[in-house]
């Protein structure tokens, strides 16, 4: 049997994050400014529950969202409490185990391709996508990354815009007509 | 015979019947890949199903759970990386088996035990349903403003490494429910005076993004992990070792059933506990548990499947998800029309059957992809996650979008994503805030209506709550999760009661 056993890396931030995951004996690093703003946030939904319908009654439109805002007020306070007795864990750096560059910089591009698939259109924008993505994680020879996107984005075309009929932004491609095309030849 | 002619639908359709096969074939595939999972898979299905036929998107998505559930024992066994988590218990047996040389056998014994627990999950959900939505048809008001209340404080005090991270993200969601116009009074609720806003967030994408974009995120961290290479020879099992395991194989169903119905339970802690089970009850084993004991994997497969037709008992008569799974399936539900709860079983019993009649076809498919076709697996498990995860976030930047061809859906599913991201990082589960979404309404309407029958009088609410029975335990168990989780019973109440025992 070619069973591969993997001894992972005790290093990798990989392993430090998931054994931090199923501890949470200690502080990471960020965890208190998190929890400070969603006391900050809570209050705000707190302020703007109120505006509803003030404490006028208790079956008006507002005071469901009281309690709920009120319940997340007082649960962050909690949490923000206990995270400032925990200790800081050591050894782990912000940007290096919690949010590494890679996070971000995926984060990045999917922003901007949200930016740009109304405009561009479904087609060239996932194709740009995942080329810079896939050639990003998997670093192999661009023309791999090519034609691995293509096919990839291929697949996902056929099974969700032509079986399941979702529709999907067509932008600067005429799709439609393309489509009509393909459909007259294909019926001569 | 209505009931039966109900049942066979998807049987005799080819068209459901193939919708179920695929379904039921891609669920395995979700549940076995790291990184993919039931909720993800079905959070991005509702958003490409929802024009569908309801028959036809309900087959698709019952055969994704149900393969789903199953799926992850595969690459437990495989790898001991639990592709779902319910299958944590399924590796601690089952990758020693496989270190062993056992694979085949063990991948073969266990889809028999799935099938067996899935059998009994059904059969339990369709004699026991229609006498609780009898029994739920008596709920007033204030007991289903409570029962939505219970769910999420389980699912809070279960999943998350604390009670007040879990309350937090389900009050979240409750809150994120209320967003838009209020359905009795049409008064607008955090609208900011934005149009856009007077429909609320949309649910589907809350879930894509706190299941799919946020997850997906997470796995970056785990890029270096391994892929499978191995050979697997002999897969069908045994037929004495099947005769042998079958009474635990039953025991750890009914386990699984009843820790599935029970609302905030779902399999991952279903098939722990059959894993207990089977360790306290197995005098003698050939193997030691933790070494490759059959028994220690016979028991948590039966019971995680099981626990399939458990949860669908609260969902379908009550209206309650009993996980997080469910809650994205009662969504699902909603959003094709159908109103999960004690009623449909009397309007709509045509629905009931036939979700019965579709595990039960889904469960079949189960056996027949389980035991075939691992040649292919073990090829699309190799994918590597640099392929995979650009297609997740693809599919679901389209799902958002296609729920209502809107990019204002893609710009919240992100922004979810983002902050879900976060809500993991620092040990918030995410499963509550979508319960809280589901829920959300129903609570609220609950509330109101049962405050209103009170003249809105609190002290009235309360003396009711105590002259019902049912009532009452309702409330003594929402304190119960309460006071357990806080320092006040961990530190000084348990060790003196404890003690005097």
């Amino acid at each position: 049997m070619g069973l591969t056993s993997h001894t992972p890396r005790l290093r990798s931030p990989g392993v430090i994050m998931s054994s931090l995951l199923s501890t949470q004996k200690v502080r990471k690093p960020g965890e208190r400014i998190f929890c400070f703003l969603l006391i900050v946030f809570s209050v705000f939904l707190f302020w703007q529950a109120y505006q509803i319908a003030g404490f006028s009654s208790l079956s008006s439109s507002g005071a469901f969202p009281l309690a709920a805002s009120a319940t997340m007020v007082l649960a962050s306070c909690v949490v923000f409490v206990n995270t400032l007795k925990l200790p800081a864990a050591e050894g782990i750096q912000f940007f290096r185990h919690c949010l590494p560059p890679v996070v971000s910089i995926i984060m990045a591009i999917i922003l901007l391709y949200a930016v740009a698939i109304e405009s561009l259109g479904f087609i060239l924008s996932s194709l740009v996508f995942l080329c810079v993505c896939i050639q990003l994680l998997y670093r192999r020879s661009p023309l791999f990354t090519l034609s691995i996107s293509i096919l990839a984005l291929i697949v996902v075309y056929i099974i969700f815009r032509l079986v399941f009929q979702v529709v999907l932004p067509e932008g600067v491609m005429p799709e439609r007509d393309i489509i009509a095309a393909i459909t007259t030849w294909w019926s001569h | 015979m209505d009931a039966f002619h109900f049942f066979a639908t998807s049987w005799v359709s080819p068209e459901l019947l193939g919708l179920t096969a695929l379904g039921t074939f891609l669920g395995i595939y979700v549940g076995a890949i790291p990184g993919l999972s039931v909720t993800m898979a079905v959070s991005i299905l509702i958003s490409f199903t929802f024009s569908w036929d309801v028959n036809n998107a309900l087959c698709l998505m019952v055969g994704v759970y149900m393969g789903g559930v199953y799926g992850g024992s595969r690459t437990a066994i495989l790898l001991n990386i639990p592709g779902a988590p319910s299958a944590i218990a399924t590796a601690m047996d089952g990758y020693p088996l496989a270190k062993k040389g056992l694979a085949g056998e063990a991948i073969g014994l266990s889809t028999v035990m799935s099938v067996i627990g899935g059998f009994v999950g059904i059969i339990v959900l369709a004699l026991a349903a229609p006498t609780v939505s009898e029994f739920a048809i008596t709920f007033q008001p204030r007991d289903y403003m409570m029962l939505g209340v219970l769910g999420i404080m389980l699912v809070g005090s279960l999943s998350g490494n604390s009670l007040a991270k879990g309350i937090f993200a389900g009050a979240l969601g409750l809150l994120i429910g209320t967003v838009g116009l209020d359905p009795m009074s049409a008064e607008e609720r955090f609208t900011f005076g934005v149009v856009d806003l007077w429909d609320g967030i949309n649910p589907v994408a809350v879930m894509i993004g706190m299941f799919g974009v946020s997850e997906a995120l997470h796995q970056l961290h785990h890029m270096d992990k391994a892929v499978v290479k191995q050979k697997i020879s002999r897969i069908i099992p045994k037929l004495s070792d099947i005769k042998k395991y079958l009474p635990l194989s039953l025991q750890s169903s009914f386990i699984g059933v009843i820790v599935g119905a029970l609302p905030g339970t779902g399999g991952d802690i279903a098939a722990l506990m059959a894993y207990d089970h089977a360790k306290r009850t197995t005098k003698d084993p050939k193997v030691p548990f933790g070494e490759g004991a059959k028994e220690g994997l016979i028991a948590p497969e039966s019971a995680n499947n099981a626990a399939v037709g458990g949860a669908y008992i609260p969902m379908l008569t009550l209206g309650i998800p009993g996980d997080a799974v469910t809650a994205v399936f009662i969504g699902a539900l909603f959003i094709h029309g159908l109103n999960p709860g004690p009623l449909l079983l009397v309007e709509q019993p045509q629905m009931f059957w036939f979700t019965v009649g579709n595990l039960t076809l889904a469960n079949i498919f189960v056996l027949i992809f389980g035991l075939t076709g691992i040649r292919l697996f073990s090829k699309i498990v190799e994918c590597p996650k640099g392929i995979l995860i650009p297609l997740i976030f693809l599919l679901s930047i389209v799902g958002a979008y296609a729920i209502n061809n809107a990019v204002i859906d893609i710009w919240w599913m992100l922004a979810f994503g983002a902050f879900g991201y976060f809500m993991r990082l620092y040990g918030f589960p995410v499963g509550p805030v979508i319960l809280g979404v589901i829920l959300s309404s129903l609570t609220d309407e609950n509330w109101r209506r049962a405050i209103l029958t009170e003249s809105g009088s609190l002290g009235n609410f309360f003396a009711h709550i105590f002259t019902s029975p049912l009532s009452s335990i309702l409330f003594m168990s929402i304190v119960l999760i309460f006071v357990s989780q806080t320092s006040l019973w961990k530190k000084h109440l348990k060790p003196r009661l404890l003690r005097s025992k």
